[in-house]
């Protein structure tokens, strides 16, 4: 301990000796090297985050575009829709299975007792606020597998094109044909597996188009229930086989609710029993 | 040692593409054990299947339920417990 310090003040004793030596030219450019190199390294780092931060900012400013296309997109895939064209999609409920009770219900409150479709659908526009800047990180998928035929498709189509770049990359409109081709082409259910889905899609589809024609029956909430229990299971019967088409049809589940629930774009898709 | 290596590689990539492959399709047994269930019917594997006719199987699951699973006339999947 001692032998240590009696060591620094002579170690710094020999610092102003060191300082008085005579620079010699080779140990100049010795030094300059070596700042120059640490320089050229700094500038390499410094490019490099700045760089990584207009990536970031890139991105991020992606995302209030993305708000603005998903209302206008719901309404183009409903007017391409035939009228075998919502069967395969996400919304039927079992019509041979009861109803199993909440285990899907997740937006059920939101969509509770109000029996005017207009509220219930405001009410679950509402709800689907917030969830759906999370969705569209999937959505492009969907938009890239098929295009969409209808007129006012192409008219999105065409207004997305005309964005700027950053914009342009946003969320695709919802695309109920291209996810009901999707739903068709997949290898990760069976045949017997689809057709049974297709039954209680066109099921719950009756079902709506019973309470649009205000007949007695089902509640909101109750075919909210119905939808969110047929979803999950189209979903998980998809997420191992497929799951790219998994994300996009849950991504899209409250823009089909939407669709589902307003009486004009339900009619739109031209769904008949 | 390089052509242990590439045969190697190969034959990886070769089992990779058929798993791939497999993945794909699923089997008879899983899409009725998938059909069972989304009717409503319970059934963990389907250990053994029979068809009947087209679009007609009888299934039976592990836990020994036995089920039909066919298409009827209107284009409906019905499955009926044995």
């Amino acid at each position: 301990m001692k032998a240590w310090l009696r060591a620094s003040p002579d170690s710094h004793k020999n610092r102003p000796v060191n300082r008085g030596r005579t620079i010699t030219p080779g140990a100049r450019d010795r030094a300059m090297r070596t700042h120059h190199v640490a320089a050229l390294a700094m500038s390499i780092v410094l490019a490099a985050c700045t760089h990584a931060s207009l990536g970031a900012r890139a991105v991020t400013g992606e995302s209030p575009a993305t708000e603005a296309p998903p209302p206008a997109a719901i309404e183009p895939a409903p007017a391409a829709e035939s009228p075998t064209a919502p069967a395969p999609q996400p919304a039927a409920s079992p019509s041979v299975t009861e109803p199993e009770g909440g285990a899907a219900n997740v937006a059920t409150p939101a969509a509770a007792p109000s029996e005017s479709v207009p509220s219930a659908s405001s009410q679950s526009g509402a709800a689907s606020a917030k969830p759906r800047p999370a969705k569209q990180a999937t959505a492009p998928k969907t938009a890239a597998v098929s295009p969409a035929p209808a007129p006012a498709a192409a008219v999105a189509a065409a207004t997305a094109a005309a964005l700027p770049p950053s914009k342009a990359a946003g969320p695709p409109p919802l695309d109920l044909k291209g996810l009901e081709q999707r739903l068709r082409d997949t290898r990760a259910i069976g045949l017997f597996t689809k057709l049974s889905l297709k039954n209680q899609v066109d099921d719950l589809l009756a079902q709506f188009k019973a309470f649009h024609q205000g007949q007695p029956g089902l509640t909101v909430a109750q075919l909210r229930q119905k939808y969110e229990l047929l979803l999950m299971k189209v979903v998980t019967l998809l997420q191992d086989g497929d799951p790219a088409l998994a994300s996009a049809v849950s991504s899209s589940r409250e823009a089909i609710w939407e669709v589902l629930t307003d009486p004009q774009k339900f009619a739109a898709i031209g769904y008949s029993t | 040692m390089p052509a242990r290596s590439i045969l190697g590689l190969c034959g990886l990539t070769l089992l990779g593409l058929t798993g791939a492959v497999l993945a794909q399709a699923p089997s008879t047994g899983t899409d009725l054990k998938a059909t069972i269930a989304l009717n409503g019917f319970p059934c963990d594997k389907v250990v053994d299947s029979k068809r009947n006719a087209d679009s007609d199987y009888t299934a039976t699951c592990k836990d020994g339920n036995r089920y039909r699973v066919y298409v009827d006339a209107n284009g409906r999947v019905v499955v009926k417990k044995l």
